[in-house]
């Protein structure tokens, strides 16, 4: 039939531009990100460029100890009815960003990785202006520490999660969420404020931002956002919750959407018998 | 419509509705060799009526404001209005295929002869309508106040800059401001919802008074009077509008599988970042259906200066095609023109790789097919008087037809 030729020739002409800036642009666009991606394997939540790590089996008994030496000066844990020494703003004021309070750290931040940071927060965060400077630990104290957090932590879910995680610098405000740390401490501590997050899922992707928060400097040379050392669990759990609130209306998008797909194929077909019964006598 | 008396018999006496549906409709005749590309022009109605309506419920949540016009849009209308998002992507969806189906309905035109005598003012209203679209298209694509909507307007807006003279002060006349800012938002706001649709409104009555004195063409371009297709046409009601409404109904189900399944083409993602006039994007790139004029602009001998005048060459040059090609074959259609399909053929092929490559960033090979190809998009134009030359030539020894 001439006509469906003709779709046909129609169909690749339109499929050809299409492929052409759709996949095509962007995977040439984006070839930086998958060569980092490829290249540092990520997201690598064995976070391996940081190195072997000591036997983590410390007592929480002596770990409170030293966390009331070294810690509490900065930050507070709630749960063990800790409080911080200072109140959010001073706090920003002092040292451009809130100290996160540490009651759940270890529920979401990878255990090796904390390890690291502890030893030396500006290398493991790979953010030599980051605000907590290395506290001279030894491995025997750092893993006490550690145990202590551990026995005090509760596993935190969706905005939860994200006040937590995210929270300090990052709002989304779609949800009413702020950024504990006001913005103008943000822009001096980081040099801009950090995007608001609510529909960040819709520009960046899941794909971009699972290795972006595993390995920032991979895949964005130079970002003031510092590596937090999200495990595999607390990334995909906020993967899942920054994509329900970017996103509040897919399972209803997906709903109706066949239902005025089947719609239209039913009006394809009456519209269909229509034609053919009016042009039965044209021939 | 034959019955007399009633509300209708009523009507009629006052507004002649019966004549003027057998003027319209019932008693305009079109040639039987026409195939479903001829269904594109009620298409791009379509698409336009699709635009109002999803547009006036946009407009009734969307705030033409710098500090409110981003939340307004993926906030409000997004998340917060009852299926807003369906108007949202519909609306974004529509502007996208509105390009698609003119491009289908103009490349139908030039490729059946459709814009020679005596469809002249068909073709310059109707690339008339095109350009307004595109200027509607522009104005629109700012008003989400996203990342990808501030760097086009600000990229695009530039290029008046160049302009000897005049060009500097033209800019800020244009923005309003130095930079791209609330004051341009508003005005592109205006022309978007008020003067460019009303002017697109205009356009198409004539256009479609033309049509309706001339005749539509036909796929063998042979012309043919009133009385002949009459005689062995069909009218376009209710024949030919059967066969629309089926082209129709498929045509919305490949649409809204792309509202509610395929949308980011129409909505990219870098849209979903707010307007930072401190933070460039690492590529800029207009929507799609401006990608192969872009492409020339970027190629067209690497310089600046002659790639504006290229630019703007290759977005008016099809304008005067009917005076470009002035071959003296009765049957219009390309068809049955060996070198003009071969040098459309081309054409074709040309735009979709300028398309393509407006989209890639400008290094290397790209580069240089750009440049080609930019070259090859006004060989056309070139070609056709040189054609039609030829062609004058074969009559004149009694070749043609």
């Amino acid at each position: 039939m001439k006509e469906l030729k003709i779709l046909a020739v129609l169909i690749v002409i339109v499929g050809v531009t299409y492929w052409g800036i759709e996949p095509l642009a962007h995977s040439i666009m984006h070839k930086h990100i998958e060569e980092a991606i490829h290249k540092y394997n990520l997201p690598d939540y064995k976070f391996s460029d940081l190195g072997s790590t000591p036997p983590l089996d410390g007592d929480p008994v002596k770990g409170k100890e030293a966390f009331q030496m070294f810690c509490t000066s900065c930050h507070g844990l709630k749960a063990d009815g800790i409080n911080p020494p200072m109140d959010a703003k001073t706090a920003a004021m002092s040292f451009g960003v809130v100290p996160p309070d540490l009651s759940n750290v270890t529920e979401f931040i990878d255990k090796k990785f904390l390890y690291h940071f502890l030893k030396d927060p500006a290398k493991a965060t790979e953010n030599k202006k980051f605000a907590m400077p290395a506290m001279g630990l030894n491995d025997e104290q750092i893993a006490d520490i550690i145990a202590y957090l551990e026995s005090k932590a509760k596993k935190v879910h969706g905005a939860e999660l994200f006040k937590e995680a995210c929270g300090r610098c990052h709002g989304a405000k779609y949800q009413k969420i702020y950024a504990e740390t006001p913005p103008e401490n943000l822009k001096k501590y980081l040099g801009k404020v950090p995007p608001d997050l609510s529909i960040i899922m819709k520009a960046k992707g899941e794909h971009y931002l699972v290795s972006f928060i595993n390995k920032p400097q991979a895949l964005l040379p130079g970002t003031s956002m510092p590596r937090v050392g999200l495990n595999k669990e607390a990334t995909e759990e906020l993967m899942k919750y920054l994509d329900e609130i970017s996103d509040p209306h897919k399972e209803q998008r997906q709903k109706v959407g066949i239902i005025v797909l089947v719609y239209m194929l039913v009006m394809v077909g009456l519209t269909y018998a229509w034609k053919k019964k009016i042009w039965k006598n044209v021939h | 419509m034959e019955k007399k008396g009633g509300f209708m018999g009523w009507l009629d006496k006052r507004l002649a509705v019966d004549s003027l549906w057998k003027v319209m409709m019932s008693e305009y005749y079109l040639p039987k060799n026409i195939n479903f590309l001829w269904s594109f022009g009620v298409l791009t109605m379509l698409v336009f009526v699709i635009l109002v309506i999803s547009g006036i419920f946009v407009l009734m949540y969307y705030k033409p404001d710098s500090h409110m016009a981003f939340d307004s849009v993926n906030k409000t209308i997004m998340m917060d209005v009852a299926y807003g998002w369906v108007f949202r992507h519909t609306h974004a969806v529509a502007a996208s295929i509105m390009f698609l189906v003119l491009f289908v309905h103009m490349g139908r035109g030039i490729y059946y002869g459709s814009y020679k005598a005596p469809r002249e003012v068909v073709w310059v209203t109707g690339f008339i309508l095109f350009v307004l679209m595109a200027a509607t298209a522009f104005t629109g694509y700012l008003l989400p106040w996203g990342q990808m909507s501030y760097w086009a307007a600000q990229t695009i807006t530039t290029l008046f800059s160049k302009i000897p003279f005049i060009g500097p002060d033209l800019v800020i006349w244009i923005r309003g401001n130095y930079i791209v800012e609330d004051a341009t938002l508003t005005r592109f706001f205006a022309l978007h919802v008020t003067l460019l649709p009303a002017l697109i409104l205009v356009f198409t009555a004539v256009h479609l008074y033309a049509v309706r004195i001339v005749g539509s063409n036909n796929e063998d371009g042979i012309p043919m009077t009133k009385e002949e297709k009459k005689e062995k046409g069909i009218p376009f009601w209710p024949v030919f509008m059967s066969k629309e409404y089926f082209v129709m109904s498929v045509f919305l189900l490949f649409f809204f599988f792309l509202v509610f399944f395929n949308y980011n083409f129409a909505m990219d993602p870098i849209n979903f970042q707010p307007a930072d006039y401190l933070q460039t994007p690492p590529h800029i790139y207009p929507e799609w259906y401006f990608l192969a004029f872009y492409e020339v602009l970027r190629g067209f001998f690497f310089s600046e200066a002659l790639g504006l005048i290229a630019f703007v060459l290759s977005m008016f040059i099809p304008l005067f095609l009917p005076w470009l090609d002035t071959s003296p074959y009765p049957y219009v259609s390309g068809k049955h023109r060996p070198m003009f399909k071969v040098i459309w053929w081309i054409f074709v092929a040309d735009f979709v790789a300028l398309t393509i490559l407006g989209k890639l960033p400008p290094t290397g090979l790209f580069a240089w097919i750009g440049f080609v190809t930019s070259i090859i998009y006004f060989i056309f134009f070139i070609a056709l008087p040189i054609i039609a030359a030829i062609e004058k030539k074969k009559v004149a020894t009694g070749g043609g037809r």
